[in-house]
């Protein structure tokens, strides 16, 4: 829309960001699903014999709860009701011991039981995904955010293991304790368990109803939530230009305005909750009076015992106890659904393409690549290279030169073969890409990146990922071919300075050769790279540039060059423009031939050489 | 880099002053507390008078029905009238329960209420208030030594922790105490032997409860490292997919996770034992309440010493609400040690001085001409070496200045003296004549507009972004600095114009649009002054050109420092400053430094590409 159209909406509210999580929100429940229910239990298959076991300690629990109850009531009826003598009492509240002793460690056993069979059971899921993504190729990666990726290993598997662990054995529990203390409460008197049983729908209805206002307003609580934490996270990093445009005061107002905004819905989530738990407990009260009451009237009618009566109140409370807990274990059970169905989906994702059951395993690599005739798209819709041929013949260096968008990072891509071309071929030694095992060509590959990534863990390790068998001595040695020994010797603690989280702690210069260290000891045949584009200072340049220059000797390497260096000293510099070579050859012909290339370099000249 | 210590109020070091800071803060919120005091005080009466009325129930029916000897004793020495019928009195109690449960359910609605009044809608507010206010306030060295991760927590889970002080340490200590006494003391009344002999057991139950929080507490917080590891493994093997999968180094990768769930599922045995028989034994030892109760009480009431509901039934109510108190405590000892933590980082923050502010009588600097002059300056960090060593130039209002220099030179914090986000050690820096220390910081930054090397741009409109620093800008002066910076092209073609929202789940630009907004906000202020650091550093130098012009233009009437390494800009400059090491090294136009021998001599021939 123009600015200042009539129809244009009025200026909004200033604030300070205007983020709206609720479109990334994942559903936080789903119906029951017996098909997700079966497929969660095979998982528990392996560790049968600890289920079984589980199973008979959940049966045993089930029925001892009453019982216990029973015992209670049974002793003061019998002898302390009767004034039996002293040790009638004593026999019975040993009794009541034995039991009690019996029950606790029968619970030791179901609750020890529960809990290893829902690790083992989130252990292996977690495993299984894991192993699954990592089948997955480059595409997948690309339009997964990684935070789905994470949460199907965190909440979405924490939610499964409440749901092996606890609902399941719980909620058989619950209503075994219902059935068997309703069991005995029919024998005693059948009017009265009437009375109880009439409250049950009561006390079920009102759960569901206040549960699920409840966890309404919770996810309205963490939705204004998550737009406190995520204004916060701009605050901070946005300081720089919040002080230099002085809006200190403007955003403590406006993020005064959210905080007290999220204390609304705080305020609605307790008002709702401080309605629904008296109420809980007024049942329980008005249950007391009712029984009282029509308990009353019949032991003074004669209807019933008081011994009954008072047996009443205890298994009544043994009946009631578990609804209250059952709703809860049901809100639990719907989340594990929709934690369920995300991971099996996620499991049931097939790669886009993986090798075929025939792939060439490929022999020690000359290291000649040719595109016959490809052409590419990430997207149907967009054809992102069109009809690419060259040939890289073994030991020589190819810069890519273009524009953002003219396709350098796909032609990468495809010789990576983290894809595969839509059309013609990419042979590497002669072999179509198609059909060799991905690993037998990722062994024989090194790869650096612009992010030079690191992984959390000393310099060492982060070489070593290079090749895992490496010994100390090969990883120092892979440095010194670099020249950049002393570099690396001279950080806090050598080899082995910590890198912190992404390499943080390491300035962009020493990550950058590391990754080199670590293509370097790779010793590839064929050497991707792509130079980062930011600037550090002289003297790492100049330090990059000789290392660079060493871990190109004598293997076929890509290079998406952005220094001059670099292109001058390449074999076959391959000049892209919207997906299509449009010059190739030396630097010194193009320039000499004066085409696009030679206009490009003269236009971004002083550009490049900075680098 | 050193740790943000050191301007912390010392007197926080130890556990008692924290506490008594924390006791000063509640007192400020006191009629609320109090109010919650008297609210649990009715509750907890209610409760009893309830439990009460049911033994006394019970004892009712069981006497009309011959079953005992003694009548049932009415709390409050009430005696039913002799010609009350039986049925009479037994709904007279189920009424007085109901009306009771009726008034419990009331006082805890409102309880509920007020105690979220004072949680939710006071304290946390307040405190989150107060603390983002201080941190927007506070140098960029507190912020360089924090992760964004932790300083988030600080505004909301330490701010939580503090306020669970007040709900959770302190006014559940009262309640505590307060119910604790009066069941105590409602047993005793009941009959004191049997009260003795069935809290002999609590003493233990605190013991095993405290021995065993003691105990697992570091396994959890090991477990919840480990989970970590487990999170950041994964995070990190998605992050690295180019490395993982260009090595070919999947196997190793799924080794690696697995071995840091396996150190996750052996940590969590350890712990899986040990609640599992902590769980059953506290069990237990309740339970063993009940069989003392039944064995010593049952025989008392064989004797005819103690009612059978009054006193056997209730009893039997009150030890279970008496193990839960004292469970309670040890929630409690946890929580005090969760709320110090919490609170001693959130008073680290308040207390930190704020280094930088508008002097007492500020002189007044409405509009700016942007004569800048540095005399003698010097800056370090706090312990750190020297980053700038006696810079002396000055520069007359509408000039432009290019800061040249090798990374760590100087450049970005001279830059930042000028807009006071530090204070020089040594040395004066002047705006107008005037030291930039004795003027109203606000004004004084109002007059500078601010181009960062990677600016960061909210996630909300592009127009909100533009008007960042003057938030009540028309639609019309909004379009004028984007037409100034070149952004007004791609701004109209974006999908919803200057309302399409930025960042997460709106609409991404490149790195070159990124910087024409971020250019196109600074002039918006039409500052006097424009600073800009460096702002092509981290755009594919094929794409810089889109925002060269866009500085050029922005520059325009304006004394404008610029952080530069390209000959394009450097040759437009009225006077070039080559840094090395936080000393001036080289001053002068393009052509006389092109002249002279030297660092800039050598970087202009290299980038003529001989």
């Amino acid at each position: 829309m123009a600015i200042g159209n009539v129809d244009a909406p009025a200026p909004a509210k200033v604030s300070i960001t205007r983020l709206r999580p609720e479109l990334d929100r994942e559903p936080d429940a789903r119906p029951l699903d017996f098909g997700l229910i079966r497929r969660l239990l095979t998982y528990t298959r392996p560790y049968a014999t600890k289920r079984n076991w589980l199973l008979v300690a959940v049966v045993v629990r089930a029925i001892q709860l009453p019982c216990v109850a029973w015992v209670i009531g049974a002793v003061i009826n019998g002898p302390i009701a009767h004034g039996a003598p002293v040790e009638s009492v004593l026999a019975g509240a040993l009794g009541l011991f034995a039991l009690a002793l019996f029950t606790q460690l029968n619970f030791h056993f179901r609750q020890r039981l529960a809990l290893e069979l829902g690790e083992a059971v989130v252990h292996d899921l977690q495993q299984e995904i894991f192993s699954h993504v990592q089948q997955m190729p480059m595409s997948f990666f690309n339009r997964t955010k990684i935070g789905r990726i994470i949460s199907r290993v965190t909440s979405d598997c924490e939610a499964m293991r409440i749901g092996v662990q606890d609902v399941l054995f719980v909620t058989l529990v619950g209503v075994g304790q219902m059935i068997v203390s309703a069991a005995f409460m029919l024998y005693y008197d059948v009017v009265m368990f009437g009375v109880v049983f009439a409250m049950t729908p009561v006390m079920w209805g009102l759960n569901r109803y206040f549960r699920k206002r409840l966890s309404r307003a919770y996810r309205d609580i963490q939705e204004s939530f998550s737009r406190v934490t995520s204004t916060l996270a701009e605050s901070v990093n946005g300081i720089r230009v919040t002080k230099g445009f002085v809006r200190e005061e403007l955003n403590g107002q406006l993020f005064g305005d959210l905080v007290r905004d999220h204390a609304r819905y705080n305020m609605r989530a307790a008002r709702r909750a401080g309605i629904f738990l008296p109420l809980l407990e007024f049942n329980s009260q008005f249950f007391i009076a009712a029984l009282l009451l029509v308990g009353g009237y019949r032991v003074l009618n004669s209807q019933m015992t008081t011994a009954d009566l008072i047996q009443f109140f205890f298994l009544a409370n043994i009946f009631f106890n578990p609804i209250q807990m059952l709703g809860n274990q049901y809100n639990q059970a719907l989340t594990a659904m929709a934690g369920a169905e995300r991971v099996f989906t996620l499991l049931d994702t097939p790669p886009d393409w993986q090798d075929t059951a025939d792939a060439v395993r490929l022999p020690p690599l000359r290291g000649r690549v040719e595109f016959h005739g490809v052409s590419f798209e990430y997207d149907p819709a967009v054809r992102v290279l069109h009809n690419i041929q060259f040939t890289a013949e073994p030991g020589q260096t190819i810069a890519l030169v273009g524009h953002t968008g003219s396709g350098k990072t796909s032609i990468i891509n495809l010789i990576a073969r983290f894809y595969l071309p839509t059309e013609g071929s990419v042979l590497i030694d002669g072999c179509d890409t198609h059909d060799i095992a991905a690993d037998s060509l990722h062994h024989q590959m090194g790869i650096v990146l612009q992010h030079n990534f690191l992984f959390t863990g000393t310099v060492l390790e982060n070489i070593r990922v290079g090749r895992p068998d490496a010994s100390d001595a090969d990883v120092v040695e892979a440095a010194r071919q670099l020249g950049c020994l002393d570099l690396i010797e001279g950080l806090a603690e050598g080899f082995q300075t910590a890198v912190g989280e992404r390499g943080g702690k390491l300035s962009l210069g020493q990550r950058q050769l590391v990754c080199f260290a670590r293509a370097m000891l790779a010793d590839p045949r064929i050497l991707i790279l792509d130079e980062a584009t930011s600037s550090v200072d002289t003297l790492t340049e100049l330090r990059i540039q000789q290392a660079l220059h060493k871990l190109l000797v004598g293997r076929t390497s890509f290079v998406v060059a952005h220094r001059l260096s670099t292109i001058r000293d390449a074999d076959l510099v391959l000049v892209l423009d919207q997906g299509r070579i449009i010059e190739r050859g030396k630097h010194a012909d193009l320039i000499a031939h004066d085409g696009v290339y030679a206009g490009l370099s003269r236009q971004f000249l002083e550009v490049l050489t900075n680098r | 880099m050193t740790a943000f210590v050191d301007t912390a109020a010392p007197d926080l070091a130890s556990n008692g002053a924290l506490i008594r800071r924390m006791l000063q803060l509640s007192w400020r919120y006191r009629w609320g507390c109090v109010r919650l005091l008297v609210l649990q005080g009715l509750l907890l009466g209610t409760a009893l008078a309830a439990l009460d009325l049911s033994g006394v129930g019970i004892d009712v029916i069981l006497f009309r029905a011959g079953a005992a000897k003694r009548p049932a004793v009415y709390p409050f020495g009430f005696v039913p009238p002799t010609r009350w019928p039986a049925l009479a009195e037994v709904s007279l109690i189920a009424g007085a329960i109901l009306v009771l449960a009726i008034v419990r359910g009331w006082l805890n609605y409102v309880y509920a209420v007020d105690s979220g009044r004072l949680i939710h809608e006071r304290i946390v507010v307040d405190l989150r208030s107060q603390v983002y206010d201080k941190m927007q306030r506070l140098s960029f060295r507190f912020y360089d030594s924090n992760s964004t991760g932790a300083l988030i927590n600080r505004v909301t889970g330490d701010v939580q922790s503090v306020r669970a002080f007040v709900d959770g340490v302190l006014i559940q200590l009262v309640i505590l105490v307060l119910s604790l006494v009066c069941y105590l003391a409602y047993m005793m009344r009941i009959d004191v032997g049997v009260t003795l002999v069935c809290l002999a057991t609590t003493p233990i139950l605190w013991i095993v409860t405290v021995v065993f929080s003691r105990l697992v507490r570091p396994a959890y917080d090991r477990t919840r490292e480990l989970i970590d590891h487990v999170v950041l493994t994964l995070a990190e093997n998605i992050q690295a997919v180019h490395v993982v999968k260009g090595f070919g180094r999947e196997r190793e990768e799924i080794a690696k996770f697995s071995s840091a769930l396996q150190a996750v599922e052996d940590e969590q045995q350890q712990i899986f034992w040990k609640v599992s028989i902590f769980t059953p034994v506290i069990g237990l030892l309740t339970q063993l309440n009940v069989v003392v109760l039944l064995a010593y009480g049952g025989w008392l009431v064989t004797q005819d010493r103690l009612a059978l509901g009054t006193g056997l039934v209730v009893f039997a109510g009150l030890l279970t609400q008496f193990a839960s108190q004292v469970a309670n405590l040890t929630n409690i000892t946890n929580s005090v040690q969760q709320s110090l933590s919490g609170a001693r980082r959130v008073f680290e923050i308040l207390d930190t001085p704020v280094e930088i502010k508008t002097p007492p009588d500020a002189a007044k600097l409405a509009r700016a001409r942007g004569k800048v002059c540095f005399d003698g300056v010097s800056f370090a960090y706090e312990d750190g070496p020297g980053v700038l060593h006696d810079i002396t130039f000055s520069v007359e209002p509408g000039q432009c200045v290019a800061l040249l220099g090798a990374t760590g030179a100087g450049k970005s914090t001279l830059l930042s003296l000028i807009s006071r986000f530090h204070d020089p050690t040594a040395g004066t820096v002047r705006i107008d004549g005037h030291d930039v220390r004795t003027l109203d910081l606000d004004e004084l930054r109002r007059n500078i507009g601010w181009v960062f090397q990677e600016s960061f741009l909210f996630s909300n409109t592009i127009a909100a972004n533009i008007a960042y620093g003057n938030p009540t800008a028309t639609c019309e002066e909004i379009e004028r600095a984007a037409k100034i910076a070149c952004a007004h092209e791609f701004i109209m073609q974006a999908d919803g114009g200057y309302d399409a929202v930025l960042g997460e789940g709106g609409m991404n630009l490149s790195g070159g649009q990124r910087q024409r907004l971020a250019i196109a906000r600074a002039i918006l202020l039409d500052p006097a002054i424009l600073l800009m650091d460096d702002p092509a550093a981290s755009i594919d130098p094929h794409t810089e050109h889109e925002i060269l012009s866009a500085m050029q233009q922005a520059m325009e009437g304006r004394t404008t420092f610029v952080v530069a390494h390209r000959l394009s800009t450097l040759r437009h400059a009225d006077q070039v400053i080559v840094l090395d090491q936080g000393r001036i090294v080289q001053e002068g136009t393009h052509a006389e430094l092109l002249e002279m021998p030297g660092h800039y001599r050598e970087a202009a021939h290299a980038q003529g590409g001989q």
